[in-house]
Parts: C-alpha cells; structure tokens; sequence
C-alpha cells in the first residue's frame, strides 16, 4: 500500500498563509507597538480579515499584544523562526577560557544565554560534549540550562516540556523548582548524570557588571561521580574565571 | 535593548498576575473547566420540565433559542479572551470596556453568582450522595445531620483539591465531569430506544403546545441550562494557549450544553407524550420515565450522574471565584492579602481558604432552619443566575466599547451586541419579576449596594486603586522576542528594536493612518 498522498491545499488556503506571512514582516518592519489599524492598511486588507489574522497570530505567540492591547510586537515564539545568530566571543574572552583549560583536566565550555536559549560558543574541542539541541530543547537537564532556567522562578518550563533521559532526570515541577531555587541561591548549577548516566557538569554564571542579568555560563564536565563530589577549589576557579569573563563579555 | 518610547513606557518587567501557575493547563482541562461550570447533568434532569411549563411540546425550540442566545454571548466574550488572558473572568474584561465601575457592578454580580451556585452545587452534591447512600441502605442518610456532615466534607474535598495545585483540581474536573456526562448520555440514550425509535415529529414544529408566545417564554428557564458556561474566562493566566484555548472552550461549551440539553428535552416530551398535562406537570421526569419503561437502575445512574456533575461544579466554581478574589485583591479592590499566591502550589489559596467557609456555611445554616437540601437547592440556584445574567449583560455591552478603544471595531460585534443586550434586559427584568420578591429584591440591592459603596469608597480614598482594576496577565519584556536584551562581541541586529529613544524607532507606515502613540 502506498501511502496516503497530503491533503491538497484548498482554494483560499495560499492566500491566508501569503497575508499571515505578510502581517509578521509588517509587524516588523514597522516596529513594536503598530496597531492592526496600521496592518490593515499597509498590507490593503480588509479590517475584519486582518483582525482575525492577527488574533490568530497572537494565539499561535508569533505576535504578542503590548499591555495597551492595541499594539503588536514579535512574540518569543516568533524566534523559531530564525536560526539564532550569536557571534563568536572576543579573542580576549577566548583567551581566558583557554587559559582555564590549561589549568584543569576537565571539559571547559562557554555558553551564551542570547535569545533565552542555551547557546554553546565555546565549546571544548578536547572534550565530547553534550549534542547542541538538546542543551537548547531541554535547559532542565544541563547545568548550564538550570543556571538559566533559575533567572525566571515565575516562568517554570511546562511540565510536559521535563522529559525523562535517565533515572536521575529531575522531570517532577516541584522538585525542579525546589532545585533551581537552590541554584539561584548559591549561584552554582550541578548535574550529575541526568542526560548521560555517566557524565555530569558544573555551572556558574557570567553577569554583566553594568546591571547583573544573566549573560553566560561558564561549565565544566565531567565524570558523574566526580562532579558529585564537593570540588571546592574547583569552582573557587571556575568562578574566578567567570569574573574575568564579565566584562568581556558585556 | 532599548525600545521605541510607545513600546517601553508600557512593559512592566514583571506581570500582574505572577505567582499563579502560568500557561500549564492544556485545552481539555480548560475546557472542562467551562462545562463543569455550566453542570449539563443537572440542566438536562431538571432544566427541560421548567421550559416545558411555557413552551409545552416545543420546548426543544425554546432551547434552541437559549443555545444561540448562549452562542452570542460566548462570542462577546471572545472578543476579550482572544485578546487578554485574565483571571479575574468578565470583572476584568468588563474593565477594559466599560471602567471600573460597571466593572465592579459585575464583579460584585459575578462573586454573588458563583458564591450562590458554589453553595447550591455543594448542597446538590451532598444531598445526591445522601440518595446513594440511602439506597445502599445506610440508615439515617437522609437526615439533616447527614446533609451537614457530607456539606463539610465534599467543602474540604474540594479545598484540598483548589489549593493543591490547579492541574490537580482541573484533572479531577475533567475526570469527573466526562463520568457524569458519560452517565448522563446512557441514562438518555436507553430511556430512548426503550420508549421507541420512531421519531416525534410534532416536537419539530414550533407553533405545536402553547404557540410561539410559549416558545419565547420558555427561554428564560432554558438560559438556566447555560449558566456558568464562562468559567473558562478564570483560566486566562494557566492556560497553556489562552488565546486560542478560552474562546474555544467557552464557545464548545455553550454548543455541547445546547446539544445536551436537546437531547435530554426530546426525550423527555416525546416519553411524555400520551400523559394528559405533558412533561410540564412532572417534578421527576427522568425518574418516572424510568420506572415506566421497568429501569429501576437508571434511577440510581442519575443519582451518581448528578452528584458528580454537582461535585465538578462545586470545584469549577469555587476556582473561578478564588481567581475573581485574587484578581481584585491584587488590584487593591479587595484586601491585598486575598492576592496571594501559594509559593509552592502557586493558587490563591488565602482566597480560597476566605471563600470556602462561607460556601460550606451558608448551606448548613440553610438546613438548620430547617430547609431540606431539595428545597434549599432551588432559591440558591435561582438567585445565583441572577448575578450571572448581570455579568453576561455588562459584558456584552463592554465587547463592542472595548473594540472601539483597541481600533478593532467591527461591524460583526456590533451587530451581536445590539441583538444580546436587549434579550438580557428582557430575560433579567423578567427574572426578576418571575423569582420570589423577596430574595430577588434582596439580591438585586445588596449587588447595587455593595458596588455603589466600594465604588465610591475607593474613588474617595484610593483612585489608584480603581486606575488598577482590569489587572491581567499582560505581556511582560520577557514574552517580546530578543529578550532578556543581550549583547555579545556585537549587538545582535534587529535594528527596529535597537533604535535609541531619540532616533525615530518605526519606519514611516506606507498609507497608514496618523496614529496617537498611547
């Protein structure tokens, strides 16, 4: 049996998508805060399709309503739709990660959180490091994804969206929140074996020194059991390392 | 980052509403939401005998009439949803129309209603379990000690449901509501084929009975089956995708409510055919069919079928009035402290822990002057739609205002609005005059009062407060694509929203209308 072919696309379908599609480069072009008003007579629609387009496109997060609920903006969703560039770091930010990797026997890598998303620009070369998109996908399993997951207590990932790698995936909501409230308050994220049974890392935060957000994270990785155990001067390192990073980073 | 001064001026780094469970629930737990707040067990047992006093054996168009009318308002509603995610239900929607004093003219509507059904829904779910228990033989399970016992304990069931965690307490609804509709359809679908496959046909003409003066009289009783089909709209916050998940349900609602309480009218007329007076002279339709056609057992099907159906809406019910609560306590209307949220199950459980009690209360108080549940059910249900039909009013009026001050006015809205609010007027003063003097008097003026009051307190001491109401879960820094603002090496290019503040942040709009920016 061959399979089923897709359903054709009816008659008036290519013409939404065009409009759809049409309405989000409006968005942008124009700016946050145009109004549909304004859509409606840059794109020459008629008021009540682009009202309905525009609500579906909000529904969908592609497009937020700003607080007045007359303007529009790109919502977060809306960056699915770009790969997400984030350029290298600066030759002297590279130098202090390498100059880390001298000193330890671990993997060292460097991540940016550009976007809201775990983003690994200076990864290891010497060491396998974990696959990208999963870093990205499912921040609750790296260090470096806790470290980012900690800045938002309010915003928790949904609980369908913890998916389970191993045994010691920490997939319940309440457990993550009680950890990542830990990871907030000592400004250390720790996993051990919750993506690989075997590996795990160590994260501390890279702020800015103009106002403190969350830039980057700077890990290590590891051996589960070794990451376990309480590596103080190890992190004294590591975090000394992240202040030099700070303003090279910013 | 710097935004566009239009833009920047508006975002607050933190929504109103945090603290809640934000966008974790899915589209069958809110829709369920909906359904268990319109109890479709209970209408169709009870709803179809009380139309048919009007409408005789055209009740099916009476109802048909209430589910368009029903229709209407949820797409008066939608226009809200589809473009704000509130907690605080039509308060807040109300607001964002009309201001702050129709809104709290509603709100105080809206708390009256779902505190009324919250006790009528409790005192209808220990007063079915009471029936179960008496048929499995349990001695003294009709007393009035009985019926304060099971209050308290269903009252603490859900308690522990609501702060638990609201993806706890919409699973249980969920759970529960589809058992009890699930009940609900065989109990009609056998009383049915055992009275006949052979279709009623005279049912199907509206002139059939008491003529088309019946007919319309007959759509007052028939908006009963709908009330509390916008419990939804409470879910804004928790919803996983509130713009396209609460207009839906709200609106399914309202369609599957219709579609079951059709169901259950046919029935019941066709099964009441040949009796003289018609389905309009039963008080236990259902249950006399049942023991006509030789079913005993259907009998007990529906007391399991309305106890859960009166145990979702109990749950529903007090949901909505914990959000309603934490809403106005967030915007300084109510004592703050009713807006906080439990930091681990992340409800409003100090709204929750005021507002239960008295919905456990009032009905033990009720039986202990001596009301059986029965008799205690109907003025409670009663008076609660009153302050649903005032809520449903204002928001109707408010959906076309509030298009207007977004500039998204269409021609549509206008349309439904203007065929609504004369209907609700009509339906309300008829209510009104139809129900006991003395409680709808009451009622009716407690609502003015109360609202009047706290209106006019608060514009004298704290009109910042009023500036707040209309609070909801807005677009926060965080949900605008490209933050938290981050540079690298180099800033990322999105030059819109990178323009400094002195530079013109928006290019020139081709043919776009002067807009004022705020």
């Amino acid at each position: 049996m061959s399979p089923q072919p897709p359903p054709p696309v009816p008659g008036r379908q290519p013409r939404a998508v065009r409009n759809a599609l049409a309405a989000l480069a409006e968005v942008v072009s124009a700016g946050p805060g145009v109004t549909a008003s304004e859509i409606s007579a840059a794109l020459r629609l008629p008021r009540a399709t682009t009202y309905r387009l525009l609500n579906l496109l909000v529904a969908e997060e592609y497009l937020v309503r700003l607080p007045d609920l007359r303007g529009f903006a790109l919502g977060a969703r809306a960056g699915r739709l770009a790969v997400p560039v984030v350029p290298r770091p600066c030759t002297a930010a590279r130098a202090v990660v390498a100059h880390l990797r001298g000193r330890v026997r671990w993997g060292v890598h460097l991540a940016s959180y550009a976007g809201g998303q775990v983003t690994l620009v200076d990864p290891d070369p010497d060491h396998p490091r974990s696959e990208e998109h999963l870093l990205a996908r499912h921040p609750h399993v790296s260090a470096l994804g806790k470290l980012l997951l900690a800045e938002t207590p309010d915003r928790p990932p949904p609980a369908s969206e913890l998916r389970r790698f191993t045994e010691h995936t920490v997939s319940d909501p309440n457990r993550l929140a009680a950890q990542l409230a830990e990871v907030a308050g000592a400004a250390l994220a720790r996993q051990c074996g919750e993506l690989h049974l075997e590996r795990g890392c160590l994260a501390v935060p890279v702020r800015s020194p103009v106002d403190g957000t969350l830039i980057a994270g700077l890990a290590l990785s590891g051996p589960a059991h070794r990451v376990a155990e309480p590596n103080t001067d190890l992190i004294d390192l590591l975090r000394g390392h992240a202040t030099r990073l700070a303003p090279l980073l910013s | 980052m710097t935004y566009s001064p239009r833009v920047a001026d508006q975002l607050r780094g933190q929504s109103p509403m945090a603290g809640l469970d934000r966008r974790n629930l899915g589209p069958m737990q809110v829709f369920a939401q909906s359904v268990s707040g319109a109890a479709p067990a209970a209408a169709m047992a009870v709803i179809p005998a009380i139309v048919a006093a009007n409408a005789g054996s055209a009740t099916i168009w009476s109802l048909a009439i209430a589910t368009g009318l029903a229709l209407l308002v949820a797409g008066c509603i939608g226009q809200f949803t589809r473009r704000m995610a509130a907690a605080g239900s039509l308060y807040s929607l109300t607001a964002k129309g009309l201001g702050p004093g129709p809104a709290l003219l509603c709100g105080t509507g809206l708390m009256v209603g779902y505190s009324l059904l919250g006790m009528g829904s409790l005192t209808g779910a220990a007063m079915q379990t009471a029936a179960l228990l008496a048929r499995l033989g349990l001695p003294g399970s009709g007393s009035p000690a009985a019926a304060v016992v099971l209050v308290v304990l269903l009252a603490g069931l859900v308690a522990a449901c609501t702060v638990r965690g609201v993806r706890l307490s919409a699973g249980v609804v969920l759970l529960v509501e589809a058992l009890s509709i699930t009940l609900m359809l065989v109990v009609f679908g056998v009383l049915l084929v055992s009275h006949g496959i052979a279709p009623d046909t005279r049912q199907l003409s509206p002139s059939a009975g008491p003529g088309v003066g019946g007919v319309v009289a007959g759509v007052l009783p028939a908006l009963g089956a709908f009330i509390g089909f916008e419990a939804a709209a409470a879910m804004g916050v928790e919803a996983r995708r509130p713009f396209r998940t609460i207009p839906r349900a709200v609106r399914s609602t309202a369609a599957l409510t219709g579609v079951l309480s059709l169901l259950a009218a046919y029935t019941q007329v066709a099964g009441f055919a040949t009796v003289p007076d018609g389905l309009a002279g039963q008080t236990e339709p259902v249950r006399t069919l049942a023991a006509g056609e030789q079913l005993p057992w259907l009998s007990a099907l529906l007391d399991v079928g309305l106890a859960t159906s009166f145990l979702a809406c109990a749950v529903a019910t007090t949901t909505s009035l914990a959000r309603l609560l934490f809403t106005m306590g967030r915007e300084g209307v109510l004592p703050p402290v009713l807006g906080a949220a439990h930091r681990r199950f992340r409800t409003p459980h100090v709204a929750i822990a005021v507002a239960l009690p008295v919905l456990a209360v009032v009905p033990v108080l009720l039986f202990a002057t001596g009301l059986t549940p029965a008799r205690a059910l109907v003025p409670l249900l009663v008076t609660a739609a009153l302050g649903y039909l005032l809520a449903y009013l204002l928001v109707c009026l408010a959906a076309p205002v509030f298009l207007h001050r977004i500039g998204e006015l269409t021609a549509g809205a206008v349309l439904a609005t203007s065929v609504i609010v004369p209907v609700l007027l009509v339906v309300l003063a008829a209510f009104l005059s139809t129900a006991p003097v003395s409680v709808a008097a009451l009622v009716t003026v407690a609502v003015l009062l109360l609202a009047g009051a706290r209106y006019l307190w608060l514009r004298a001491r704290h009109p910042e407060r009023l500036a707040a109401v209309g609070a909801y879960d807005e677009t926060s820094a965080a949900d605008l694509l490209g933050t938290p603002p981050l540079h690298w090496t180099a800033p990322l290019r999105r030059p819109v929203a990178t323009a400094a503040p002195d530079q013109p942040a928006v290019a020139p709009e081709p043919g776009a209308a002067p807009e004022p920016d705020r």
